[in-house]
């Protein structure tokens, strides 16, 4: 199968770029995939902390895209996952030390080495996600389902179709207490204004906080539901795209299923 | 003076002074008697409503001396350039107009701007967040949700038009609306000018160019 490149993206920020892109690397790694994963957020780099890689990092993306060492020096092996590389950001330039050609060549020299490379994007539209789509084969688009955050998907998808990048999406943060009572968007709203092919919901999941400050991949905690669904959007990029999306359901207390036996109640 | 329909009609040569067309008519009323009370005159002074101001001072004498019901200009008149473009038009089915419309079918996404010169049809949907602007009309076969702008820079005579209408904001020529809630039910609602001010009605109960006999060029 040939290489593929795929950067995570979304237009706004802290809606989950960087835990998707741990944690689907993480599942295609554990699935026997050679996976690198790529931060592209220079100067402003957190890839390598949500991977408890933090202190291993010698050489980093801008070193090895100016040749200063090999992709083999600069790809860390991650810790618990095998056939999971890390190439991290530099934290003391800022988004202007690649440019998109750059990032053209390094990533024609990744794509001998991994299955899978995924870089993950910084927010926003200026020369970070530049750099970030100039190789990309496919895009995972992250939005949670609130209006600012749709909005700017929109504008992401937008440009992602404009360079011909074919875009899927994910929503994550799903809170489905709160759809249930009309106080959030359900997927469908969300899926209805953006109008491109989806491959995950992810619930809310207190464990993404949990294993993000340890440094441990989200998809080996056991009963964590983000987890469970982090994995299977790896297994529907991973050729199995005719997986059943699962929505995330409320937790039904007892008595509320009881009642709903019964008859009493909503 | 004679009588057409249900009026009378009059014709007079303008360039005559007031006081010589005045005893004219009178001697032609007077010797109408009764008739003339009640009626309908028609002042026909063989050029194109160039007249508007005579015809109000005649109304006044005559209203008051005879007690006419009305007096007007004669009813529009087709220049013969005007009938012979309708012949035209009919003929040869309007096939000869080249395009005013830059026609797009596809979602319209936030921060895409469709500019065009004249109309624009959009078959699809315009997110919030997207910009249309147009010379003349914009029909979105769709739901508008984005920013919409017709008739720029001056022409009130625009419309916005949206099968599924809930706009940020709309603006047709100088004139800007915003924040009203969408109703509820999807019916097609269009946007005009009227008094300086935007009105949004449901476009198949309002039926705007119904009322239009013929079909004309927009």
């Amino acid at each position: 199968m040939e290489s593929k490149v795929i950067v995570v993206t979304s237009g706004k920020g802290g809606v989950g770029k960087t835990t998707a892109t741990a944690s689907i690397g993480a599942a295609l790694a554990l699935e026997g995939k050679r996976v690198a994963v790529v931060d592209m957020d220079i100067g402003l780099r957190n890839l390598d902390v949500v991977m408890g890689l933090e202190n291993r990092i010698v050489f980093n993306i801008v070193d090895a895209v100016n040749g200063k060492c090999k992709i083999q020096q600069a790809a860390i092996k991650d810790r618990r996952v095998e056939n999971l590389f890390l190439i991290p950001a530099s934290q003391s330039d800022n988004k202007d030390a690649l440019s998109p050609e750059s990032v053209r060549r390094f990533s024609a020299e990744l794509r001998k080495e991994f299955d899978f490379v995924f870089m993950d994007c910084p927010a926003g539209i200026e020369r970070g996600f530049e750099n970030s789509v100039a190789a990309a084969d496919e895009a995972v688009v992250i939005c949670t389902p609130e209006v600012s955050s749709v909005r700017d998907a929109d504008r992401v998808i937008g440009l992602l179709y404009a360079r011909s990048v074919t875009p899927k999406l994910v929503v994550n943060r799903i809170v489905p207490e709160m759809v249930e009572r009309g106080d959030m968007l359900s997927h469908q709203d969300v899926v209805d204004v953006l109008s491109i092919e989806l491959i995950g919901l992810v619930p809310m999941d207190d464990q993404v906080v949990v294993s993000t400050n340890k440094g441990v991949p989200l998809v080996m905690q056991k009963g964590s539901k983000a987890g469970e669904a982090f994995h299977r959007i790896a297994m529907r990029l991973n050729g199995r795209a005719d997986l059943p999306i699962e929505i995330p359901q409320g937790q039904k207390s007892f008595w509320k299923k009881i009642g709903l036996k019964i008859g009493v109640g909503k | 003076m004679k009588g057409v329909g249900d009026s009378l009609w009059v014709t007079l040569d303008a360039a005559q002074p007031l006081v010589a067309i005045c005893s004219e008519l009178k001697n032609l009323f007077e010797r109408m008697g009764n008739l003339a009370a009640n009626a309908r005159v028609v002042i026909d002074t063989g050029d194109l409503g160039g007249s508007e101001a005579l015809i109000r001072e005649l109304e006044g004498f005559l209203k008051e001396s005879f007690s006419v019901a009305s007096v007007s200009g004669p009813p529009g008149n087709r220049t013969r350039a005007e009938d012979r473009m309708r012949k035209r038009d009919m003929d040869r089915s309007w096939q000869y107009y080249r395009s005013d419309v830059l026609m797009l079918s596809g979602r319209v996404r936030s921060g895409q701007k469709v500019a065009a010169r004249k109309h624009v049809l959009i078959l699809g949907d315009v997110n919030p967040g997207a910009q249309v602007s147009a010379g003349g009309d914009i029909l979105v076969l769709g739901s508008l949700g984005g920013a919409a702008s017709a008739g720029q820079p001056d022409n009130t005579e625009s419309i916005i038009l949206a099968l599924d209408f809930r706009p940020t904001q709309i603006q047709i020529a100088d004139i800007v609306a915003a924040g009203l809630p969408p109703t509820p039910e999807r019916t097609a609602e269009y946007a005009r000018v009227e008094d300086g001010r935007i009105v949004v009605e449901d476009y198949l109960a309002a039926r705007p160019f119904s009322r239009l006999p013929w079909p004309e060029v927009r």
